[in-house]
């Protein structure tokens, strides 16, 4: 009875509007939040096309090109640098060799460097010597693999080959120090986007320099940085300022990820504007119903009824069009992940339905948070409306 | 319930000279009061002050010997539904429920009368066949009859009447007294009425003009 006193004001159309502009402002929260976390392995992944972190510094050529410590001490201060890494060359002739049945051998000149583990987007469990050690695993550029495929291979009859392929072909590194020459059996482990560089595991290099070229001491021509944002105008100042070149490419990559997370942003945030005008809309029209009803309040109240009781009839109605909004807006964002997931499958995402789960564990906390802040809204209403001494309790004398 | 009044004042107006306004005295249980006075003196504002309506007043009022001004809503809330009963000068009824609803919004607080026994009261003041009629259905004296019904569908120790009867014909008010002499005697409670100046035959203990 105290239900269909109390609700007698009520006017359901203007609930159902208020419900679905929440729910709209909810959903495009909800969307923006899913999103987020199906591309958080685009813009965290570190050889992607919009996870590049990492940029390569060197100096101009035709100098003395080595960061001295000094140098590199000053970059690894600087706020908005992480990390740094140097890439060490070998201080010994390398001489590579490949064998091929059928074929005549091809021998090249090259060069080996390395670079910190944390910096090489290729993770194998592989990449790892030791002395004993029978191969030496060695990453090259990507670009090295289309040259040979596209190039040189095309025009020489040679097979192609590709990152699998290229694994069973045995190399043998011929190394001339200063001291001693050496040989090592190595194999092509994988081929990198990110590092333009023929890398060997860091304790490889160390170990060769030591025992080749005892007598040399390696340079850090070029310094790997793990920054915030690559495209952080003042890191590219403090560069410029120290004539430290790097791959403008690297930057671009950087800036198509920060334009995407803006937008990302922007979304989020009139996604929480929205959210805010319509609950800010659903206490008013609550705060309304209860003025409306003052009356018959304050007369429930005279009858013995508490606070609580009477509070509970508009803590029912604010929870329906909270749990109504919620689930239409879960509803559409789930509709939504399932139109977006092909266009996502494009950046190599896996939309996976753990994102379902999180956007359900995301709904029931915005419900518990929003059902907890109209509760304490309705129950302050309802208790300024009660105080003794209101104008309604006292107009007989 | 033992009430003891110790020179309360309105602070709202200035009260002219009488028995309530600024004086000590008590009002027991198991004892019949009738305040008499004329229209604007305070008689509401007194009941509103013995209900916990308005707490604007200057002195002490006490319920068993805890002073009122200490009770919480929550205190007020479990008195109004166990130990004081009222009936309002402006009656308070909800115009869009039925007799028997407005009175089953009282009683369904602590089930106290059965549908059988409300009945029963109604047909004593004679309205028990306007029992499903819409309050603003009803004419003012009826609607007296239905408050005073429903003021008595709660247990109570204190009984407040605030000018029932002015509306209700002689005969119905002799039904009404009835009906509220009996409910006071089987509650043990104090009956405090208000009234311009009819006594309607109640054998009070104490007169207090105001």
């Amino acid at each position: 009875m105290i239900d269909t006193l109390l609700k007698k004001q009520v006017d359901k159309s203007q609930l159902i509007f208020f419900a679905l502009s929440s729910s709209l402002g909810l959903a495009i929260l909800l969307i923006v939040i899913q999103l987020f976390i199906d591309t958080r392995s685009v813009f965290n992944s570190e050889n992607d096309l919009l996870g590049n972190q990492n940029l390569i510094i060197y100096k101009d050529l035709g100098r003395n090109n080595a960061f001295t410590d000094q140098e590199i001490k000053e970059l690894q201060q600087q706020p908005f640098i992480n990390k740094t890494g140097g890439f060490t060359h070998g201080t010994y002739h390398v001489l590579a060799s490949v064998t091929l049945p059928n074929y005549t051998g091809i021998s090249t000149e090259m060069f080996l460097e390395a670079v910190g583990d944390q910096f090489i987007d290729i993770k194998s469990t592989d990449w790892s010597w030791q002395p004993g050690d029978r191969e030496v695993p060695i990453i090259i550029p990507k670009n090295y693999i289309n040259l040979y495929n596209f190039g040189y291979a095309a025009s020489t009859g040679m097979p192609q080959i590709n990152e699998k392929i290229i694994r069973q072909i045995p190399i043998e590194l011929k190394l001339t120090g200063t001291s001693q020459t050496k040989m090592y059996p190595a194999y092509i482990l994988d081929a990198s986007e990110k590092i333009n560089s023929i890398l060997v595991p860091e304790s490889f290099l160390n170990h060769t320099n030591k025992t080749l070229s005892p007598n040399k001491a390696s340079k850090i021509s070029r310094i790997i940085l793990d920054v915030i944002n690559p495209s952080d105008p003042k890191l590219l100042e403090f560069l410029a300022s120290k004539n430290y070149n790097y791959l403008s490419n690297d930057v671009q990559n950087s800036k198509l990820s920060y334009v995407l997370k803006l937008i990302l942003s922007v979304v989020l945030a009139i996604g929480l504007l929205i959210t805010f005008l319509s609950i800010y809309l659903v206490v008013t029209n609550i705060n309304l119903l209860i003025l409306k009803n003052k009356q018959t309040i304050t007369q429930l109240h005279f009858l013995g009824y508490s606070k609580v009781q009477i509070a509970k009839v508009y803590h029912k109605i604010a929870f329906k069009i909270l749990g109504v909004s919620i689930i239409i807006a879960l509803l559409i964002s789930i509709g939504c992940k399932f139109w977006i997931a092909p266009y996502l499958e494009i950046l190599q995402v896996d939309s996976t339905l753990i994102t379902i789960a999180y956007l359900i564990i995301i709904s029931i906390i915005i419900f518990i948070g929003l059902a907890v802040y109209y509760r304490k809204h309705t129950n302050s209403k309802i208790q300024q409306m009660l105080r003794p001494n209101t104008s309604l309790l006292t107009t007989e004398n | 319930m033992h009430i003891n009044i110790q020179s309360i004042t309105p602070d709202f107006f200035t009260p002219a000279s009488s028995e309530v306004w600024s004086k000590n005295f008590e009002l027991l249980p198991n004892s019949k009061y009738l305040v008499k006075a004329v229209s604007g003196s305070g008689k509401s504002s007194f009941f509103n002050f013995l209900y916990g309506l308005n707490n604007r007043f200057s002195g002490t009022i006490q319920f068993d010997n805890s002073a009122i001004a200490s009770l919480s809503e929550n205190d007020w809330t479990s008195l109004r539904r166990n130990k004081i009963a009222i009936v309002f000068q402006g009656l308070r009824l909800f115009p869009e429920l039925t007799a028997m609803e407005n009175i089953q919004l009282k009683n369904t607080l602590t089930n106290h009368k059965t549908e059988t026994e409300i009945l029963a009261m109604l047909a004593q003041l004679d309205i028990n066949q306007l029992a499903n009629k819409k309050a603003d259905t009803l004419s003012y004296g009826q609607q007296q009859r239905v408050a005073i019904v429903r003021a008595l569908c709660q247990p109570f120790e204190l009984l407040l009447l605030d000018e029932p009867f002015s509306h209700i014909d002689k005969a119905q008010i002799t039904n009404a007294v009835n009906l509220v002499n009996q409910q006071v005697e089987a509650n043990q409670a104090t009956l405090i009425v208000a009234s311009l100046g009819d006594t309607y035959n109640i054998n009070y203990t104490k007169t207090l003009l105001l």
